[in-house]
């Protein structure tokens, strides 16, 4: 792509950010502030320098979960809807979300309870099993009989707080938290329907397991919550759809999302968020504050991918953390922005521990007059030596008035690791553009195989030819939508 | 009328004028070559045939096959037969050469391509230029060494199958087996197919190969010259100062076009 702004690994070897705030970009040692009662003036630094590894609220506290969901209740009230700034040039506010006017709607299991949207865009596959929450209910679960019986479970959350109540007690909320903003204490209050998925001990299941949130109606307020957890040696697939349907005017998902993987388990995760309510569509305004995390145990392995493909102002805060040695992880990404919407990704890879890996590849591209800020962040805790990691974030803007913020950020407090980042900037290079016009193909068609292309790399590691249908058949009919902004942006240069 | 008509022809880059009044017809099945110095505007031409929004052309005209293409984007004039052997092509990350080929052959028809038809046109074209097999599942032009890329050129010339072809400097920067693979290869395509071709060079070695009907000499955005193959032994026993001398033309313009 044109306008590099900095190295590819093994081109040059330079490492520098793709943007920076007022500090330094070197890779810092150490360095934790925030803590203390150091102030830090808002505006003026990266979130990674107020990142706190997130520590749990729940699990192993002795709480029950009428008693947490109390204290949440107390966070809620006494916070304001959250604001993030990030270096001086970015604001994420939630100020324009009317919260007290939505409410959490409840329907009927069955399938007339699934709207549209999940019917067309979920793949026709065989699937290890199926949850399906709208709105604020679980209105479909499904578990191959055969999985059933060698012991996994696949219920609602609610389900599970009464039914597993060992399981729940040892892993619910062990590190989510619930006083950090208003919108994670709503969740962690209000919570109701949800997805509880135990694979046991040594079991490997090739097909996936779906867990599907959609928004159903303007009005409604979600709070889903997923908690996942993979025994010792047991390998498998979860593919999670956050969809929309056609909603006019305002809705929110506040998900909070949770994966523990044991010694030697594996899971190849995959998430398709999109709210945009079918491209073009100005009135949905759909908001969308999640946290997830994932943990990763001893000899442990998470492949996760999250597409994040829209909505009206979404928010996530992502973080993957080795926490046991010898774990490994590749997180990538893929997100697309387009018309008004505004993205905000916070992603963590921490190793808490080493010897442990990471692998953190993003690709985002932005159409419109859409703004995307995507801050990366490796953290190397103290004693996590022989930790091997690396940070890529690509981007690529469609439109002249599209905006992409990316930040890698690198703090490293063990002294035998390697840890760096790169990435690039990009436009449509118009010298690649003719080449395939002198080839026949018309414009739009060429920019539709550059970004096919931009994004390929990630789409085919999904591994799941239904599921990376999916991600391309989205991301084509983003591109269509956008057709006219791209057109534009030829003559604007 | 011959199938391209370059009527006195005037391109500005920026405010630049590059190309001063050039005049060409190419027929199917001619091979001409287009010679001349650094800078003389030969790869300013073969962008301004493709229609490069970066060339503006201030006069004259570009006629194909009796239409005048001046003004066309560059899909329309591949789809009307042009072809440009690029001389830096670049690459096109995640994209097989395969994938890229249908794409463009399908660019030109009504209904997709057959896969059996698509695949023995495939067979017959990497056979014609001596490439691996493997090469067309390789993502174009990315990581391909010089010789690959043109290869890579020639191979698509020969799945799209022009009427008339314009090969900017697709000698340079090959060496000496790579160079007559693709010399044969052109050859080929000009006997088989009836291709007419441009040759853009600005040494001989490559007509060594191909031997061109027609030999056009550029100085200064202007064609100066014209004659047959003689004039491609008087350049390399003359080079082109002795030319230059003789037609008055300025001293050759700062940096390659």
């Amino acid at each position: 792509m044109a306008g590099e702004e900095s190295a590819e690994p093994g081109r040059t070897g330079e490492e520098s950010p793709a943007r920076t705030g007022e500090e330094s970009a070197e890779p810092a040692r150490a360095v934790k502030p925030g803590t203390g009662g150091v102030a830090v003036k808002a505006g003026r630094h990266r979130e990674a320098t107020l990142y706190h590894a997130l520590h749990g609220a729940g699990a192993g506290d002795g709480r029950s979960l009428a008693q947490l969901r109390e204290a949440a209740l107390a966070a809620y009230e006494s916070l304001e809807l959250p604001v993030w700034r990030r270096s001086g040039f970015w604001t994420t506010s939630f100020e324009s979300l009317d919260l007290d006017a939505l409410e959490v709607r409840h329907h009927s299991p069955g399938p007339e309870a699934i709207p549209a949207v999940v019917t067309e865009t979920l793949p026709e596959r065989e699937r290890a099993g199926r949850i399906v929450q709208v709105d604020g209910s679980v209105v479909a679960v499904e578990l191959s009989p055969g999985l059933a019986e060698r012991g996994v479970i696949l219920c609602s959350l609610q389900d599970a707080a009464r039914e597993h109540p060992e399981l729940f007690a040892q892993w619910y909320s062990r590190r989510l938290v619930y006083d950090r903003n208003k919108l994670e204490a709503a969740n962690a209050a209000f919570w109701t329907g949800g997805a509880f998925l135990h694979v046991p001990a040594g079991l490997a299941v090739a097909e996936p397991f779906e867990i599907v949130y959609a928004i159903a109606e303007a009005g409604t307020a979600q709070y889903g919550r997923t908690l996942i957890v993979g025994e010792r040696a047991s390998d498998f697939r979860v593919h999670e759809y956050d969809l929309a349907g056609d909603v006019e005017g305002q809705a929110l998902s506040a998900n909070a999302f949770e994966l523990y993987l044991q010694d030697g388990a594996r899971c190849r995760l995959a998430q398709v968020q999109d709210f945009s309510g079918g491209s073009g569509n100005a009135s949905a305004e759909v908001f969308d504050a999640s946290t997830r995390f994932v943990q990763v145990g001893r000899d442990a392995y998470c492949h996760w991918l999250p597409a994040l493909l829209g909505g009206h102002l979404v928010r996530q805060h992502l973080e993957l953390a080795v926490s046991e040695p010898g774990g490994d992880m590749a997180f990538r990404g893929i997100f697309f922005a387009e018309a008004q919407e505004v993205l905000d990704v916070f992603a963590v890879d921490l190793h808490e521990t080493g010897p442990s890996g990471g692998d953190v590849h993003w690709r985002g591209a932005a159409t419109g007059q859409s703004r995307a800020s995507f801050e990366g962040l490796i953290q190397i805790d103290p004693g996590a030596q022989q930790t091997h990691t690396y940070l890529q974030i690509h981007s690529l803007m469609l439109s002249p008035k599209a905006r992409i913020d990316a930040i890698p950020s690198v703090l490293v407090s063990a002294d035998d690791v390697s840890a760096s980042h790169g990435g690039t900037v990009g436009e449509l290079d118009e010298d690649l553009i003719f080449y395939m016009q002198s080839r026949g193909l018309d414009r739009a068609s060429a920019v539709r195989v550059i970004v096919e292309g931009f994004f390929e790399p990630l789409v085919s590691q999904l591994q799941d030819e239904p599921l990376e249908e999916v991600v391309r058949g989205k991301l084509a009919a983003k591109l269509a939508a956008a057709r006219g902004d791209i057109e534009a942006y030829a003559t604007s240069r | 009328m011959a199938d391209l008509e370059i009527r006195n022809l005037h391109v500005r880059i920026e405010e630049r004028e590059i190309l001063r009044g050039v005049d060409l017809s190419i027929d199917r099945g001619e091979v001409h070559a287009l010679m001349g110095p650094n800078g003389s505007g030969k790869s300013t031409l073969a962008n301004t045939l493709l229609g490069h929004p970066g060339y503006e052309v201030t006069e004259g005209a570009i006629i194909f096959k009796g239409e005048d293409i001046t003004e066309a984007e560059p899909h329309e004039r591949a789809k009307a037969g042009l072809f440009l052997a690029f001389q830096y092509p670049v690459s096109i990350p995640g994209v097989s050469v395969a994938n890229f080929l249908r794409m463009a052959i399908n660019a030109k028809r009504e209904d997709p391509i057959q896969v059996k038809e698509f695949r023995n046109e495939l067979q017959h074209a990497i056979e014609l230029l001596d490439v691996d097999r493997s090469f067309t599942s390789r993502h174009l032009n990315e990581g391909f060494s010089g010789g690959e890329k043109k290869r890579a050129e020639i191979l698509q010339m020969a799945m799209l199958k022009p009427d008339v072809a314009i090969l900017d400097e697709t000698d340079s920067g090959l060496d000496i087996d790579a160079l007559r693979t693709v010399a044969e290869g052109v050859d080929k395509l000009h006997s088989e197919q009836g291709l007419g071709a441009l040759i853009i060079t600005h040494y001989q070695r490559i007509l060594h190969y191909i031997k061109p009907q027609f030999v056009h000499i550029m100085l200064d955005g202007r064609i100066v010259l014209e004659g047959g193959v003689e004039l491609v032994e008087r350049l390399e026993r003359e080079g082109y100062d002795e030319i230059r001398r003789e037609f008055g033309a300025e001293p050759a313009a700062a940096g390659s076009q």
